[in-house]
């Protein structure tokens, strides 16, 4: 089977011939039922396995199954995880809530939530010949006419990821004397090079890795908690799904950091890539430019005045968060206005830098750094203590998120380079909103999360990361 | 065809109670290096009539290590190890000292070599990947770019001997070569004939052929078809000029067991294989073949060259027909090959 996750995870894999049912080394445990003792364990024709209890009885035995939250707690492998997300992170899920949802009763039917990234967007603009807001009319209104309740926009909640990222970035610039590991901040929006940190460099790393929540997991807050509140729900009667142009966003989604204990709900209960949305749409016979177009769904999407059109992020196409944090921390610790920021290409085209510089003297000095070479590179000079930045944009896909591997493939007569910069330019056709600007995300600072800062907001607007100790056992040594 | 054409010359315990894993000359063809599972790195020189261990680089590796290699200039050694690093080592007078650690490998390195022009390095995995590094003029190395075109474990990479060309050889069964294409390297040929893992591979003098050898106990020929300037591809599918390699020669029925190393002589045009049956033999080509059908014949075999699996051959690179050979038993062996009409 072809891995769909990015190069930096499939590098990953610790062994050849590794997929969970074969040589898998994580424990698994069972839930053993108390007070019985086993007298003969029975296989059957079909390989299922019967306990025969003493008193004759049978007992159909459970399977082990390796979760993907086994998974991802294990050094053992990654691209194995793979059969584990096929069953537990594909559009069947969608289907199977919005048929259930047919059946069940009214209390008992889910609300259902689509948040589509800008990015998933842009690539579905391409293929059909449509701007990215014309996209996202015609994705809400093919989402409705599934079943599903409300379709919302990432772009939306990454203006909370791009403001807690600029502020996280001054709280760090002010403690980086006291604190060796404050800069340089990475951002933390990549789950693939999140994954590969915690399993490849682990401790030494993950101290400078953002602890800003990525646009999904900000969403991820934004349903389960503000507007599951607004609606008197519970989180567990909202379905929300995801449509991002990266397959890793499926292992983030699973994050133990991501699940709500108390009301046994994740914060994003499925997440679906933009060729998948292809795949639903052909599963549906739709032509996506053919489709009626819906009105955005206003609560969450971030978008113009008069609620026509999306809007998106300055910086490019994998967030901005270089753009923004360097604007603002421009403007807030040294008092400049910057316009413009200049990018400057150093080894290649994914590695560039941009520095705020005053009578000579290099205030700021920011990088990007995508696809994996970069961030071998950017690793290997941070452990020996010669990096020069302050701040650097993370992302495991050479060219960043626009090139996820969740992305549409190139049509037979286009290179996929050539795709790829009329994504580009989609993209970047939609209007920049300005974070610092958003009244209604101002409002929800106060309202919701009681203020910038504060606890509450650290908690839904903030997360953790886990080393994961390398196994170093039992391997067998192939010369 | 007789034993006696290939003479042994001098034979010696590299690495005692260990295993040796390579033995590479350096350029002027005066010094060897050799590693092995005992973790070091020892550097041999000819003193009077018998060589002696010069010095022993330890302390750089926490596992066995793979393989050595000397830059073209003479003055650095490369060494891969299975504890997933590559170490770099400079030469000063008589000793070497180990300049930097690459790290980055997910697990055991197999293969390091330099590119001919001295900036590029090349190193491959069990975890799959090849990587290329370049060195700057203040001795630090960056990597450019990481390559996951094979499915297995990658045990041999090698450089085009006057292009910046890198082929490689996996557990899969299979070769790719690779060449930078605007800003990242990119595989541009995969090459599908051996029917088990390949162990090492080695260009022809010209580059315009390489040779594989393989677990599956033969020795393929494959032909670039249109290397740069000469003339147009005649395969239709491939696009580009390094992409068309076709096996033009395969020797079979002349290896008892897996055969791990190969070597074609820059001075003699000799092909001398490492076998897991213990032997080492010596092929000649055939002049007034096809070029697209070349013949090679058995021209020296030994058939007991060590006592245990031989790992690697090499030819000096200046002497020609001096040989070197280690063995799974810790040995060196060296040879001198000569050919009928001498």
């Amino acid at each position: 089977m072809a891995s769909h996750f990015s190069g930096v995870l499939k590098l990953t894999d610790l062994d050849d011939f590794i997929t969970p049912s074969q040589e898998c080394v994580k424990p698994v445990k069972l839930e053993k039922k108390p007070g019985q003792s086993v007298t003969k364990i029975q296989i059957e024709d079909d390989g299922s396995y019967f306990q025969i209890n003493q008193d004759g009885g049978k007992q159909k035995l459970e399977k082990a199954k390796i979760t993907l939250n086994d998974c991802l707690a294990c050094s053992g492998c990654i691209t194995s995880a793979e059969s584990v997300l096929i069953a537990q992170q594909s559009q069947e899920e969608i289907y199977k809530v919005l048929r259930n949802n047919k059946l069940a009763s009214a209390t008992e039917q889910m609300v259902v939530v689509v948040s589509v990234s800008p990015q998933s967007r842009a690539s579905l603009a391409a293929r059909f010949g449509m701007s990215s807001s014309e996209t996202g009319r015609r994705l809400t209104s093919f989402f409705k006419g599934l079943g599903v309740h409300h379709v919302f926009d990432t772009g939306f909640s990454r203006t909370f990821s791009l403001l807690e990222s600029q502020q996280e970035f001054l709280e760090r610039f002010q403690r980086r004397e006291q604190d060796k590991t404050a800069l340089p901040m990475l951002t933390s929006s990549c789950p693939g090079w999140v994954c590969y940190a915690e399993k490849t460099h682990g401790e030494f790393i993950l101290p400078y890795i953002s602890t800003t929540r990525s646009p999904q997991q900000m969403m991820g807050s934004l349903v389960k908690d503000y507007f599951a509140g607004k609606q008197g729900l519970n989180p567990r009667q909202i379905y929300h799904v995801a449509v991002m142009p990266c397959y890793d966003k499926k292992l983030e989604a699973s994050r133990p950091d991501f699940y709500l204990d108390e009301e046994e709900s994740r914060e994003v209960d499925l997440v679906i890539t933009s060729g998948e949305v292809l795949s639903m749409l052909e599963q549906e016979k739709v032509i996506l430019n053919e489709v009626e177009m819906a009105p955005l769904d206003e609560l969450f999407s971030n978008m113009s005045g008069c609620g026509n059109e999306l809007l998106s992020h300055a910086g490019g196409g994998s967030g901005g968060y270089l753009h923004h944090v360097f604007i603002h921390t421009a403007k807030q610790l040294f008092g400049e206005e910057v316009k413009e920021l200049t990018y400057k290409t150093l080894k290649n085209k994914d590695f560039q830098e941009v520095t705020l510089e005053k009578d000579g003297v290099v205030l700021l000095r920011f990088a990007t750094s995508y696809g994996f070479r970069n961030i071998q590179n950017l690793v290997q000079k941070l452990k020996r203590g010669k990096s020069p930045y302050h701040f650097v944009e993370v992302m495991a896909c050479p060219s960043g998120s626009l090139n996820g591997g969740g992305q549409l493939k190139a049509l037979p007569n286009q290179t996929s380079k050539e795709l790829l910069q009329q994504v580009e330019q989609i993209y970047m056709a939609d209007m920049p909103s300005i974070p610092e600007e958003d009244a209604r995300v101002a409002e929800l600072y106060r309202s919701w999360l009681q203020g910038v800062g504060e606890e509450r907001a650290k908690q839904l607007l903030r997360t953790q990361y886990h080393g994961v100790e390398k196994i170093s056992n039992g391997l067998i040594i192939k010369w | 065809m007789t034993d006696a054409r290939l003479v042994l010359a001098e034979r010696f315990n590299a690495h005692p109670d260990s295993r040796c894993w390579h033995v590479a000359w350096n350029p002027a063809g005066t010094l060897m290096a050799s590693c092995g599972g005992d973790r070091a790195i020892r550097i041999w020189g000819k003193e009077g009539d018998s060589w002696k261990c010069l010095s022993v680089l330890q302390d750089g590796h926490q596992r066995t290590v793979r393989r050595v290699a000397w830059s073209p200039c003479g003055t650095y050694l490369a060494s891969a190890s299975f504890d997933a690093t590559t170490c770099i080592w400079k030469k000063k007078q008589d000793d070497f000292e180990c300049l930097t650690t690459l790290e980055g490998h997910e697990n055991e390195v197999k293969c390091v070599t330099w590119a001919p022009s001295g900036n590029l390095l090349a190193t491959c995995s069990r975890d799959k990947s090849v990587w290329v590094w370049e060195v700057d003029e203040e001795d630090e190395y960056e990597c450019v770019t990481v390559i996951n075109s094979h499915t297995q474990d990658v045990k041999h990479v090698v450089w085009h001997p006057t292009q910046e060309l890198l082929a490689s050889a996996s557990y899969d069964n299979n070769i790719c070569v690779y060449k930078e294409e605007d800003d990242d390297w990119e595989c541009k040929a995969t090459l599908e004939g051996h029917t088990s893992t390949v162990w090492s591979l080695t260009f022809d003098p010209s580059g315009q052929r390489l040779a594989s050898c393989s677990d599956d106990r033969t020795v393929k020929i494959w032909k670039c078809q249109n290397l740069e300037g000469s003339g147009v591809c005649p395969c239709a599918t491939v696009e580009d000029a390094f992409g068309s390699w076709t096996c033009v020669c395969t020797l079979s029925g002349f290896h008892g067991r897996t055969v791990y190393d190969i070597a074609w002589c820059r001075l003699t045009g000799a092909l001398v294989t490492a076998c897991g049956d213990d032997g080492v033999r010596v092929f000649k080509e055939d002049v007034t073949a096809d070029p697209d059908q070349p013949t090679f014949s058995l021209a020296a075999h030994v058939s007991k060259a060590h006592s245990q699996d031989v790992n690697c051959v090499v030819w000096n690179p200046k002497e020609a027909g001096l040989l070197a050979s280690c063995s799974d038993n810790g040995e060196i062996a060296l040879w001198r090959y000569q050919e009928d009409d001498e």
